[in-house]
């Protein structure tokens, strides 16, 4: 479980988050919902422990980042390592030994190859597998959807319905709000800093219409299009 | 040089100086200095092959233009190098050089290579995995200079090619990773650190060992002096990764790259820099891991 109390963030004099108070519970999914720069990833930062922040994080392990999986939106990879290197080197942070890689690359990935050459997707998809062999308790996924094809898609859907099953916590943020209503139990809409709404499962489908009202408004009218 | 506090066009004053100083020191202390100095050339000059790097410029300019370019990039970073290797009268280093410098400008760099170089280093660290992949070419070439070193009885030459090994390895921790590989460690900064030490001088041995058992045979009369480089390489790799963590995230600035050199001129410095470099990095790693 994860307690947060009274989360904020400053970048210099600019408020990024605002008083966030949220509990995440065992064994549960969560959505992260919000437009770009809404602090969705300030916010997962300040969770793992790579940003500083004002307010309290604190769980039922020693240290949080231990047990915690981090997919960032944009994954980062060295100029000269291979896929199943990286799984590797990834494992080894967290004293895990790894066995039948090749069996568990469930993305049929092509890990021989430098991870640097890889398409979007691709590099989602092998850091996504490689916190997961991390054996994590609680998982943070930036954006996982995104870049991904629909196949994939559906796996990454089915490895967080199978994560929850585990008892695991995971908490994700996605544009994708099909997705994001297939796998959560409640869903937090972020503005500006701030959850400006908690919403549990029973009422996704007017989260969704509501979202398609506030984001959309007389936007498409301004455009004039004949 | 702003970080250094110094002003910007005193320190660019400055600049020229201190490379004529360091490479009058260079020359004066080995007699294989041309040979090192050239490799600190190629080495700077390699820099500007960087694939994504050119791959842009030749996005932006026509062939003939980014060929122009690329020649003339590489001839300014070696001019330096190529008026001193002249005034020391090394003219055929200096043809040596400037030919080098245009055929790596020539060279076609490819990032699309789907060839994966096999590494011994498999498991850990990134460091050995990445660095052997850039540099592997270098150690057939360390290897062969400690057999010359045997078959025409220089031992200096022997102690010039464990030292590439050590330069080569030193290079590999020059360049700060993501800060997320670094988070994902769950180990305490001190352990971390020792963990980076442990495996950089385990790879540094096995990589020497050839040498120095081979040195150690045929030159055993002076397997003192055999024993101090090899200690020197080990002080000089451990401050390289103490350095490269006090920066940490950023990459390292100028002020630690000049107390790297004065180490390297003055290694007693190194009693007073480990230190610093030491606690700076327990502090800027403990924002991640602690």
């Amino acid at each position: 479980m994860i307690r947060i109390e009274k989360l904020s963030k400053l970048y210099g004099k600019t408020k990024v988050l605002s008083t966030i108070d949220l509990e995440f519970k065992k064994g549960k999914v969560y959505g992260i919902v919000g437009e770009n720069g809404a602090g969705k990833t300030t916010f997962f930062r300040c969770i793992a422990g790579l940003e500083t922040y004002d307010g309290q994080i604190s769980s039922n392990f020693d240290k949080l980042k231990e047990h915690l999986g981090l997919l960032l939106t944009e994954p980062f990879f060295f100029s000269k390592i291979t896929g199943k290197e990286y799984i590797q080197l990834l494992a080894n942070t967290r004293q895990i030994k790894l066995s039948n890689i090749e069996e568990r690359n469930i993305f049929d990935l092509p890990l021989n190859q430098y991870a640097s050459t890889y398409s979007t997707g691709m590099k989602k998809k092998l850091a996504l597998t490689a916190i997961l062999l991390q054996e994590n308790e609680l998982f943070i996924l930036d954006e996982p959807f995104n870049g991904v094809d629909i196949q994939s898609n559906l796996i990454i859907t089915e490895i967080i319905n199978k994560l929850k099953y585990l008892g695991k916590t995971v908490i994700i943020s996605s544009h994708i709000f099909s997705t994001l209503a297939d796998t959560c139990d409640e869903i937090f809409l972020m503005k500006n800093g701030e959850i400006i709404r908690k919403v549990k499962q029973p009422d996704f489908n007017n989260l969704e219409t509501e979202m398609k009202e506030f984001t959309l408004g007389k936007r498409i009218e301004r455009l004039e299009l004949k | 040089m702003i970080e250094f506090g110094l002003p910007l066009l005193i320190g660019y004053s400055l600049l020229p100086l201190i490379f004529i100083l360091l490479s009058n020191y260079l020359f004066s202390k080995s007699e294989f200095a041309s040979y090192v100095y050239g490799l600190i050339a190629l080495g700077l000059i390699s820099k500007l092959s960087e694939p994504k790097r050119n791959d842009f410029l030749k996005s932006i300019f026509s062939k003939r233009s980014y060929l122009k370019l690329r020649v003339v990039e590489n001839l300014i970073y070696s001019i330096p190098f190529l008026f001193f290797m002249a005034y020391k009268g090394l003219f055929v280093f200096v043809l040596f050089l400037s030919a080098l410098a245009i055929s790596i400008a020539l060279f076609n760099f490819s990032t699309n290579l789907n060839f994966t170089l096999p590494t011994p280093f498999g498991k850990k660290p990134f460091e050995f995995i990445v660095g052997f992949r850039k540099t592997f070419f270098l150690f057939p070439i360390a290897y062969f200079l400690t057999y010359i070193s045997i078959s025409v009885g220089n031992f200096n030459l022997g102690i010039f090619s464990m030292l590439l090994i050590g330069i080569v390895c030193f290079s590999y921790y020059s360049k700060i990773e993501n800060e997320y590989f670094v988070w994902n460690f769950n180990l305490s900064s001190k352990e971390f650190l020792f963990e980076k030490i442990k495996t950089c001088l385990i790879y540094f041995t096995l990589l020497t060992l050839p040498i120095i058992i081979a040195l150690s045979i045929f030159f055993f009369n002076e397997i003192d002096i055999l024993i101090v480089f090899f200690l020197l390489c080990y002080i000089y790799l451990v401050t390289i990764i103490f350095a490269k963590y006090s920066a940490f995230p950023n990459e390292m600035n100028l002020t630690q790259g000049i107390f790297i050199a004065v180490g390297f001129i003055f290694p007693p410095f190194l009693f007073v820099f480990i230190p610093l470099f030491y606690s700076q990095s327990i502090k800027r790693l403990n924002t991640v891991l602690e």
